[in-house]
Parts: structure tokens; sequence; C-alpha cells
């Protein structure tokens, strides 16, 4: 281990670390631009010179390795002196934008020029400028600014996996820029103004609209997918401005996905319900607290007088929080009824009984970063869940084997070593395959056996043996498609008997904060802690059922079911053959949900909570902000109803009662639970002439808080509901690119514009869930395309 | 013994109290020093710091351009700005509100626009009949600075050059 | 026959002899007060934990409304403070310009004391007198600053803009006419060290004039003679500072003990009194006018021959000039950085002192290495002197109290902070 003396104070540092590197860990600060520890070294800013003993001139600490014996020197007068010139080089072309720059304020520029930059200005030329790109709606450019760190091109090559910025030109004539008309269109490109230590690439949405000194910091957690990141909330007078990314190494990095940082514009939407209302003879008007309360509860009371208490049920959006799962179990399960769940997309629950007792990743985050095999089933991970895409794809550059069996060949950012792509409803068959595979000639279980009719795929076996090779250092991982799938179970328990013939992990993390909801038993079946529900043992209805099997009341909490239940088509009949729906939601949903009360409850921003992510990992956070108007938290709101229907127990003051009571210490350890017999394959064959139906929620369509963000409705992501074929299908139909065509499902016709997509297999195609126009086809799994 | 028959001499004919009238007597007579306000006004130096005013540039367009430097520097937290992206992309601010309980009219604000948007006029007689109009709005500045640009204009000409 | 005792009574906090919120909880027997309790903090602000708060440079004027009669002397320990932290450089020239407002400072306070205690003891016509006098250094105040009282004129590294070159003039109105005002203007015709300049050569005949009011006026002295004698043992103890230290005696004056600015360039002596009462004081108080009165001159004379910077041209701690600012990228990025954050000073602790009117104003401040004080404490002379109050009024005569009120120069700004 080299030994090494930084102005004076000697450090052991390990072999091959770079100056900065040591600095850093010893605390001295060298000045940077181009170095973060996250990206490759580029050393093209100069800023971090640095004088080394016995070298003739000032080295770059960024890109100068540790020797042994080495002395360096941060402030001396060659050092200071390098800093300067340097510090005078890059303000030469800088435009004098600091007054109208988002940067101003938080700007490293602006912080070395004054820590170690001359305080007048000799250069007296014309500066040049340069033109601004329009790269999409979440970054702004103003590409006069830059210094050509490249640390954005560098994020997009390294982190993100996409090259959508580079440097053209040389010396002065450098530019960053992107392809000829393409924009930036990374679902984590939002890091890159993170990165920019100038204000050349800044945040769109929050455009000129606050200055970082007024910003209030609140701890936060993003609640749209299961990695719960850690987010820095800021707000100005009650308003939350911006989200930045809280580090934490073992869960969101220094990152965050653009889904976490932008969908904050929904907090200040329009939509916000900031009053209580109640609809009398079909007329919505205004109410105060006490009189929609009312109405609501006299509304379910009568249908419980009416038709028993069994004909109310409860649903919930995957993202709350953990005390809000806990209420309104607790209130339903205190009017004795069951009918209480979150799980809106799933469809198969075939296997709840034997369910472990929340679900989860089957690691930790961090160790899927080093996971040498990793078998994704139905998982676009890189959409659905971006921050852990990029641990899969640190996981890659680390050399393991990326498998996937999909519906549709989704365009990873990693390289997938064997990939199974096959219809929808034939995944099952494909991974019974890798588990006959897996099992080299040993008994297959009859029940898996059942399923793979044609044993030999390609592939199959390769992806077996890299499981076998990686053994505990594998993962089996079930993404949103397979959770949500027609055979959700049979595809969880062949991950598991592949895992457990492999040695792998696997797991099927849950959308949003689910794993709180099991934790808290809002499912019907268990209560809290996955103890068994008292008098749940007569039949109970899950979400898929409270649907199908319409009840006369219904309570939302934040919940759209047209768009957020699996079946829209069947929720939306349901909620309006309802007697009584209460919705307690933060937007105003009249237009979309047949409610009889709206009560305003709180967003993640505005309420206290806590949250289980997809590790297990319970993180709680305090409102950043007070509750829009009269909105008030739903935890609170759910207690005034505990009260209001005489329910025991309903007295908590803070939502930390309510989080000790459901007394996360007691929390059994994980385990593994027996494996659950894979029904036999049903005759669910596809009719002659119908295509399968890829019915992904695409992300930015996952929860109603994201589908108001504005701007990230407007990035290319989130292409409008199409019917999206490969070209041979199209072909077959008799379309193209741009023609709409008449989609069947079961119940319903809708037209679609068509894309060519030549990621989805033919027999299949891609009709996007969570979009109006796409809901009259229900969850239809077979529909028939046809050309308008 | 001779200065204090002078003392006792000079005290009862109550001289020092003569002398004091002497003072007041020539005061009665000399010229007056009072200013007959309002009719007549004390001068007033161009780095009086009085009622504050928002310019604009010759062609109309407001300077401010939202930078909220002066709301930064502003030790009173008297000012208060909100700004956002005007249609035609330039940085524009939709409330500049100042608290004139809260400032203590020491100047930074000034000090601190890069566009000479935000000045002090001379301007100090003003007052306030109802509640809440001690904060002027955004339309009232631009409106004084619109009253006033000639003399604003004049007074930082004056005193360019030591600034 | 009626039991005889003593009696509790109220004087201010809205009493006009009271300065401002003083209020006292008096024990009398008869006309004789047997116990003096001032009561204080009735115009508390939080000035200490205001400059807590906030960048360096944001509470200069926050120490304007301390002593709100002798406000640059306030400033300039406040600035002396930050720059002897930061061991920034001043300019030789904004050293003669604090010099020169300090003892301009210097006399509009004693003129506002004298006014006011002669008042309070029975004259009026000096309180008349002494606000024309005011007026003039007001409007040199003005002229420099901006503002006729709260100055915010200092800055660490130097003073915010050098002299102007013209005063302001007065206009012809209905009641004067271009004759009257060529007169009233002629004094205005320079620059304003010829303003100052002029001031200085009128003020000794008006000193002469208050003196003659009073000095040796019998209802003065009556009230004043041998009214609240501090002997020098005791003013050293009870932690007297300025004339009301020199009025027992103790030849005690920051400006030649501890010389800052240009004092030990300047040509001046210290007035002491010999018996310590408040007949003593008041003359202390008359000969620093004429003092001072010389300082000024010394310093006009300076100034008129020697050009130069007003402020230090390091820019890490003094904002660019606003061309600078305008023009070059390195300029706007300190302006910036130095009118949002203001400046960082390394970790360290300072105590500065000035010479204020009223006596030693000293700031003692700690820095942590942020951008704000981590902590301010004032130290205001006129708190030592309310102190003393009680020992200087015991055994007077409820008269006596006002007089000794005016001889402490109390002003509640600095005392409550």
């Amino acid at each position: 281990m080299p030994t090494i003396e930084i102005d004076g104070k000697a450090l052991d540092v390990e072999k091959g670390k770079m100056i900065i590197e040591a600095a850093d860990a010893a605390g001295i600060y060298i000045p940077r631009f181009c170095y973060h520890e996250k990206l490759s070294i580029a050393a093209n800013c100069r800023m971090c010179l640095v004088e080394v003993e016995k070298a003739p001139k000032p080295l770059p600490a960024c890109a100068t390795p540790v020797v042994d014996g080495m002395k360096v020197f941060t402030s001396s007068p060659l050092a200071v002196e390098a800093q300067k010139g340097t510090m005078e080089f890059l303000l030469i072309n800088h435009p004098l934008d600091c007054p109208v720059c988002d940067q101003g304020g938080e700007c490293p520029l602006q912080d070395q020029a004054l820590g170690y930059g001359k305080d007048i200005s000799r250069f007296a030329e014309k500066k040049r400028a340069v033109d601004d790109k329009d790269i999409g709606p979440l970054i702004e450019t103003e590409m006069t600014r830059c210094i050509h760190c490249t640390r954005c091109v560098r994020f997009g090559q390294e982190v993100a996996g996409i090259m959508e910025l580079g440097m053209t030109g040389r010396g002065e004539h450098s530019e960053i820029g992107t392809f000829l008309g393409h924009s930036v269109d990374s679902e984590l490109s939002g890091n890159m103004v993170d990165l920019c230590p100038v204000g050349a690439l800044t945040n769109k949405p929050y455009r000129f609209s606050a200055r970082v000194w007024e910003l209030a910091d609140h701890a936060g957690i993003s609640p749209h997918d299961c990695v719960g990141a850690n987010t820095n909330i800021q707000s100005v007078r009650g308003r939350v401005k911006r989200i930045l990314p809280r580090d934490n190494e073992s869960v969101n990095q220094c990152w965050l996905s653009d889904r976490d940082r932008y969908s904050f514009e929904a907090l200040n939407s329009p939509e916000r319900l900031s009053r209580p209302m109640v609809r009398r003879d079909g007329q919505w008007r205004e109410a105060d607290w006490e009189t929609a309360l009312h109405q609501a509860v006299s509304g379910i009371t009568g249908v419980i007088e009416n038709h028993g208490a069994d004909r109310i049920g409860a649903l919930a959006a995957p993202t709350s929080t953990l005390e809000e799962f806990y209420l309104l179990q607790k209130l339903m399960r205190a009017m004795g009824c069951h009918n209480v769940d979150h799980r809106l997309r799933q469809q198969d629950f075939r296997d709840d009984d034997e369910s472990i007792m929340r679900p989860w990743l089957g690691c930790r985050i961090e160790d899927l970063g080093r996971a040498r095999a990793i078998l994704l089933v139905g998982s676009n991970i890189r959409k659905d869940q971006p921050l852990l895409g990029l641990r899969v794809r640190d996981a890659a550059r680390g050399g393991a084997k990326i498998m996937a069996i999909n519906a549709m060949d989704y365009d990873f950012h990693f390289d997938v070593a064997h990939r199974i792509i096959a219809a929808a409803s034939d995944l099952p068959g494909r991974l019974a395959a890798v588990v006959h595979a897996a099992h080299e000639g040993s008994e297959v279980p009859s029940d898996v056996a059942a399923w793979a009719e044609e044993a030999e795929f390609e592939d199959a076996a390769a992806i077996a043996s890299a499981l076998k090779d990686a053994g505990e250092d594998a993962v089996v991982v079930l993404g949103n498609a397979a959770a949500s799938h027609a055979d959700a179970s049979v595809l969880k328990s062949m991950a598991q008997a592949l895992a457990q013939q492999t040695g792998a992990s696997w797991g099927c993390p849950s959308e949003g904060n689910g794993a709180a909801a099991w934790v808290a038993g809002c499912v019907p079946h268990r209560a809290v802690h996955a103890r068994p529900a008292t008098g749940a043992e007569k039949p109970v209805s899950n979400a898929m059922e409270m649907i199908d099997r319409p009840l006369k009341s219904y309570i939302l909490l934040n919940v759209e079911p047209t768009l957020d239940c699996a079946d829209g088509q069947a929720a939306k009949q349901a909620m309006e053959g309802a007697d009584c729906v209460v919705a307690l939601t933060v937007f105003d949903i009249r237009d979309n949900v047949d409610a009889d009360v709206m009560l305003p409850v709180a967003p993640y921003s505005e309420t206290s909570g806590s949250y289980v992510n997809c590790e297990g990992r319970l993180q709680s956070v305090t409102g950043a902000v007070a509750p829009l108007g009269e909105a008030r938290p739903a935890w609170k709101v759910l207690r005034v109803l505990g009260n209001l229907l005489d329910a025991e127990g309903f007295d908590y003051v803070t939502s930390e009662d309510v989080k000790n009571e459901v007394a996360w210490s007691q929390m059994p350890i994980l385990d593994e639970s027996p494996r659950c017999g894979v029904p036999a394959p049903n005759a669910r064959r596809r009719p002659a002439g119908a295509l399968v139906r890829i019915a992904d929620v695409p992300l930015y369509r996952v929860d109603a808080l994201v589908r108001r963000a504005v701007s990230l409705q407007l990035t290319a992501d989130n292409q409008p509901a199409m019917a999206q074929l490969c070209a041979e299908e199209a072909q077959r139909v008799g379309v193209e690119e741009g023609d709409r065509v008449s989609v069947a499902g079961a119940a319903a016709e809708v037209s679609l514009p068509v894309r060519i997509n030549d990621s989805v297999p033919t027999g299949s195609v891609y009709i996007p869930s969570a979009w109006q126009a796409t809901v009259p086809l229900g969850n239809s799994t077979f529909v028939k395309v046809s050309k308008a | 013994m001779g200065a204090s028959i002078q003392h006792y001499i000079k005290s009862f004919f109550l001289w020092e109290l003569v002398k004091g009238m002497q003072v007041t007597g020539r005061h009665l007579f000399a010229r007056k020093i009072t200013v007959q306000y309002p009719e007549e006004k004390t001068p007033k130096s161009p780095r009086f710091r009085g009622l504050h005013a928002l310019r604009r540039y010759p062609n109309g367009e407001e300077r401010c351009i939202a930078c909220k430097l002066c709301e930064a520097v502003c030790p009173a937290l008297a000012i208060t700005i909100e700004s956002e992206e005007r249609d035609d992309g330039t940085r524009r601010t939709t409330r500049y509100e100042i608290d004139l309980f809260k400032c203590i009219y020491c100047g930074f604000c000034e000090e601190a626009c890069p566009v000479d948007s935000i000045v002090e006029t001379d301007i100090h007689e003003f007052h306030f009949e109802n509640r809440g109009e001690n904060i002027i709005t955004k339309e009232q500045l631009l409106a004084i600075g619109d009253k006033y640009e000639n003399q604003i204009a004049a007074a930082r000409q004056q005193d360019a050059r030591y600034r | 026959m009626s039991e005889i005792r003593n009696y509790t009574m109220n004087f201010g906090p809205q009493h006009p002899a009271a300065h401002g919120v003083l209020r006292l909880v008096l024990e009398m027997d008869g006309e004789v007060i047997q116990r003096v309790d001032p009561h204080i903090g009735l115009l508390h602000r939080g000035t200490e934990k205001l400059a807590e708060s906030k960048p360096y440079n944001q509470s200069i004027g926050y120490m304007d409304r301390l002593d709100y009669v002798s406000m640059m002397c306030n400033e300039h320990a406040y600035v002396r403070a930050i720059e002897e932290l930061l061991g920034v450089a001043v300019p030789v020239r904004a050293q003669y310009i604090r010099t020169m407002f300090d003892e301009i400072t210097r006399i509009l306070n004693h003129l506002l004391w004298l006014g006011a205690h002669a008042l309070d003891v029975g004259a009026m016509t000096v309180f008349l007198y002494a606000f024309r006098e005011r007026e003039d250094l007001m409007d040199c105040y003005e002229a420099a600053s901006g503002a006729r009282l709260h100055a915010t004129y200092y800055r660490p590294g130097g003073v915010y803009r050098d002299l102007p070159d013209s005063m302001p003039k007065y206009q012809p109105s209905k009641w004067h006419d271009q004759g009257d005002v060529d007169a009233m203007n002629e004094a205005r015709q320079g620059s304003l060290l010829d303003f100052i300049w002029d001031f200085t050569e009128r003020f000794p005949q008006k000193v002469d004039d208050y003196e003659t009011l009073l000095t040796d006026n019998r209802i003065w002295k009556q009230r004043t003679v041998g009214i609240g004698v501090v002997s020098p043992e005791r003013a050293l103890q009870l932690g007297f500072t300025g004339p009301m230290l020199r009025g027992s005696g103790v030849e005690w004056d920051l400006r030649k003990k501890q010389p800052y600015a240009m004092y030990d360039q300047m040509d001046f002596d210290i007035p002491v009194g010999t018996d310590g009462d408040c007949y003593d004081r008041y003359l202390v108080r008359m000969e620093e006018f004429r003092q001072s009165n010389g300082i000024i001159r010394q310093c006009v004379e300076w100034l008129r021959s020697n050009p130069g910077p007003v402020i230090s041209d390091n820019h890490k701690i003094t904002p660019p000039s606003r061309e600078d600012m305008k023009g070059g990228m390195e300029s706007l990025i300190h302006h910036f950085k130095l009118f949002t954050e203001g400046y960082c000073i390394n970790a360290g602790e300072v105590y500065a002192a000035v010479e204020a009117p009223k006596g030693e104003f000293g700031i003692y401040m700690i820095s942590d290495g942020a951008n704000k004080p981590y902590r301010v404490k004032i130290r205001a002379p006129g708190f030592a002197h309310l102190s003393a109050l009680d020992e200087m009024c015991r055994g007077h005569m409820l008269a006596d109290l006002v007089a000794v009120i005016g001889t402490q120069d109390i002003v509640f700004g600095e005392i409550d902070r």
C-alpha cells in the first residue's frame, strides 16, 4: 500500500487510486469540474492541477495515480497559479449569465471562480456563442455556458447506457450535442442536470422558478417504484419546486430516475383537489370536511345495513404509505370486511395462501449490481424500475450474464447474453423449459413438466447453465409484466423451482410501496405481519374479484380504477354500479371515476409515512410541505373515518403511532415459503387470427401522480396509446406505420394508430395499458387486429 | 479676592443671564433658517435612499430579470419574488413585492441589482391609509419607475463614477 | 399619626424625560430617591441573534440602529471586527473618511445629548440650536451615504463610495427668492469636503453660543453641579467609558490608548473632568465638540489632497465596481456570490472596539468559518452607565434623576440591542 503525503499529511492509499481520491478520502478538497467518482476519468478540465514533488509541471490530480513516497501540494504557489490560470481560461468563453442562470448559487463554476480564480477579468475579446439544442421536455440547454467537462457524455455512455450526447469539433469549436434532431430520452436523463457543473443543462420544469438559497430541503422517498429512492424534496413557500437525489449508496446511489425527479409537477397540478366534494343529485359541489365525511360514512353504513359488510371493498394505490395501508385495512376489518387490496394490476391470485409474507427482489439492491447472472422474466427492468436497471447494468459491466424471458424484446441498456422472446401467453412454457433444462436429467417436478410441452428451447439450456455457474450470485427477477401476468402464480412458482434447482435467489418485487401493503395487511387474506386474518375464512374478494363481482360500495385510496386496475373497463362499470364510492384522492377525478364523495388527501410530499422497498428496507419520512388547501394526510382522514364509524383503536395522534402499532421490530425474518404447486396449464389457447396482447404499463402511466406530471407526459418514452406490431405482422394485417387499426378485445373494439416495432414478436401486439384509449379492451389477453 | 468680588457682582447683576439673552436676541434678528415645508424642501443628495422603484429599458421592457439577488441580499427579508419563464423564453418575475414596513432602506437591493432595475428613489413622502398597503406590488413599483424615470436616471448618472 | 412609608413610583416608559423606552421603578422617600431600578428590554430587537443569522455584510445596517444617534461609529466597530478577522487591508483614504465621519458622528451625538439634556433640565433654546447644526451634519451623512441617519456606509475593506464632488442645493420657492437661495447655497457650491470645511469654520462659534447659554448659567449649575458624583475608582469599577469616565478625571480614550483608523495621525487632546459630577461631564463633552472639530479639519485637509481608492480591491471580500461587474465574467461571479452568500471568514474570534461618542462600543465576534458569524456580542457603553443609575441617584431629589439620565446620554437602541 503506497504511502503518500498530501499537504504534509501522510496517507496510506490503495494502489491504483488517483491523487484526488486519496485527497477526498482525507478530507482535502481539490477543485474539479470533470472528475466525478461514479464516472470514468477524462482529465479534460485541468482544474485539479496540483504540484507533485519532482514533477516538472503541475499534474491533474484526477488522472495521476498515487506512487509510494509521492509528495503532493494542493495549495502551493505553483498549484494555485495553475488553478488560477485554468479558471481564467474556463471563464473566457463563459457568458455573463449568472443573473438569469438557474445554476446560479449552486454552481461549481461560480464557487471555484470565487475560491480558486482571479477576481478580475483580463479577457476583453469577443466570447463565442453556441446554438442551444432542444433535447427534450426535461432538460433545458444553454450550450454557450458549457465548459466541455463531458460529464454528461460520460454519464450517457457509462451509466445510462446510451450515448445520446457527444462532443463534436475541436478546441474552441467543441460543442456538446445530440445526434441530429434527436432528443435525450434516457429514463435517467435528469441526472445529467445534477452532473453538469455549470448551467448548460438545467432542469426544464424547474426553469426560472426559484433560487437554490430559497429552497428548503426535506428528505423524501419516491413512491413510484419498488426501489424507494431517497429524494431531497425542495420547496419554496410551501410549494415543491424540484426533487433531487439524496445519496444512499445502498438504494439509489447518487442517481434518480426521471420519474422520481419530475413527478413533482403533478404536486402543483391544477387538477389537485383542495376541498372535499360531494355529489348530490348528480351535481358535484364543494363541501366542508364534516359534511363530506358524514356523507361518506352514511353511504358506507347504508350499504352495510342493506347488503352486509362483505358488500363493501377498499382499493389502495400501491404508492400509498405503510400507515395508510394499515389504517385502511384496519378500518375495513373493523367493519367486518376483508375486501381490501392494493394489487390492482394482478390477475392471478392462486398462490395467495402460499406466498411469502411480502414481495421482494430476492436479494439486496446492492447485491443485484454484483450478481454474476441475472434472469429477467417478464421484466422491462430498465423502464419499470430504472434504478434497478442501473444495478443490472452494473452487473453486466462487471461481467455478469444477463438473460431475459420476455414477451417482447425490450431495448435494454445492457448486453443480454441469452434471450427468449415469446408471446405473453407462452412465457410460463418457456420458463418451464428453463426449469427443465436446469434439472439436467433429474426428475422435473411433474407440475412444472406439464407446462413444458416442448422442453427443448434454444437458449433454455444456456440460461440454466449460466444460472448454475453463478450459483448463489444468480438472481431470477420477475418483473411487472410477470406480476400482472394471467399466470403470474405459475411464473412465480417456476421461478422458485428454478432457483431451488440452480441455487439462485429469486424475487418478484411489487409495484410502488406494495411490500409495505403486505406488511400492513392490506391484502384480503392476511392481516398485519402476514398473520392469518381472523374471519377471513369466508370468501373474501381480492382486487380482481372486487371488480369482477361488483360490490355495492368502494373506498378508493388514490386509485383511478379505470387506469389503475388490470381490467379498467370492468372497474369502470363496477364503480358506476356501486351505491357509494368514497374516493380519497389527491386529484379531482370526477371525470375518471364515478365517485360520490371525493376527500382531498395529501400526496407523498405532504404527508408523513413509511415505505418498504423491494429489499425490505423501511424508510420513514415526514411531510415536506403542508397539504394543499383543505387536503389532509390520508392517515388522518382514515383515522377520522374510523372514529365516525365507531371503530375501536383509532386514537392515533401521529403517524408514528400507527407505525409503532405495525411494530416493525417484531417482523419475522423472511422465510422461504414452500413452493406453490403449479396448476395445470389451462386451455387458454390463442383463438385463430387473434394476436396476443402485451399490456405493459408504460413507465410514465403507472400512477395518478405520474400521469399528471406534464413534462414526463411529453417525453419520447411516453408514446400515446398505439398498437405496436412488428413489420411482418403489420404486413399480414395490411397496415403501415401511421395507419389506424381497429383492435377488438373480448368486449369492445378500439381504434388505434399503428407503429411498427420489430421488438414485438410475431403473433403479438403491444397495446399499453393505463391509457383511456385502451381501457375498453379490458384485460383481454387476445385481441383481433384489423385494418380500420 | 478680586475674582470673588467680580463673581459676586456678575451674579448679582444676572450677568450670565444677560449674556444668554444676548445670544437669543441675536438669533431673533438673524436670517431664519426655517424651510417652509412642503412648499419648499431641503435639498436631497442623488444618493438618497427612499421609496423603491422598478425601472424599464427605453424600449419599455422591464429591466428586472428575476435573478433574485436583491431578495437574497435583503437583510430584512422585505422582498418577495416569484419568477417563471415568460412566453418569449426570458426569465421574468410574476410577483415582486416589497414590504415597506420591513424594509430598512439600506440600499443593498440597488447595489446588488445587476441590471439597475430595482432602485431607491429620492421619494420619501409616502404614507399608507389601510392595512396591507405597505406591501407594494410589481405594478406599483413599475409605475413609480415610469413616473420618475428621468429623475432616477439623472441621479444614477450623477453618481455613476462613484459606484 | 399615619404611618409613613416609602413610595414606589413608575417613571416611564412613556415619560418625556425618560429618553426612549426607559422604565424606572423608583422607591421614594418623599421627594428623595431611595432606590432606582431601571427596567430594560422594551426595545430589544435581538440584533446579536439577527447578525448571527445572516451574512456578515447584511448586518451593517442593523449596527446603525443600535445607538441610533451615533450610527457610523457602531458600523465602524462592526466592520473593524470583520476586517481584523479577515486581515484585509483598508485603503488610507477610507481610513481618513472613517475618522472624519466618526468625529462628525461624535458631534451629531453630543448635539443631541446637549439639546436633550438642557431641555430636560429646563433650557429650551439650546435644543433648537443643536438641531440646527445637526441638520448640516446629517446633510453630510446624506451626501456620502444616501441616508440621513442609518447610513450603512462603512464596509469591510473601506467605505461604500467616495465622497461626492458636489452638494445638492436649495431651489428658489415662493418663500425664498433667488437671492435668499444663493445665500443658503453659499456653503454648498463646492464638494462635500468644502461643505464640511465650512461647517468646521462656523461650528466653534456655535459651541461658544451654547456655552454662553449654559456654562455660567446659575440654573444650569444648580441643576448639575454636585449631582451624580462618581469617583474615579467607582467609575472604573462600574465599567464607565467615554465622557462618563473622563468626567470623573480618568484619562482614558481608545482613540489615544488603542488608536484605530487614522487617530494616531491626528492632533487632539482628551478633556477630563475633576469632580465627576454632571457639570464636569457637561464640560468634557463641550470640549470634545472643539476637539472633534479640529480632527475633522485635519481629515478634510488630507482628503482634499489625496485622492485614491476608498475600498479594498480584494474582490473576494468587496464587490467589484458596477462597470466591471457588467463586463467581466470574474467580476460578475464575484458580485453574484458576494451579494447572495457573502464571504466566509476563517474560524477565529476578535474583539474590536471604537471610542463611540458614549464610550467604548465594542463588537466581540466569533467565526466558525461560515459566511455568517457564529456569535456576535455587542458591548454597548450605555448599558454599563445605566446600571450605575441607582448608585448615582440614591439620595438625590427626583428632579435630579432627570439630570443624571441626561448626563448619562442614554439611548435605548444600544442598551436593549
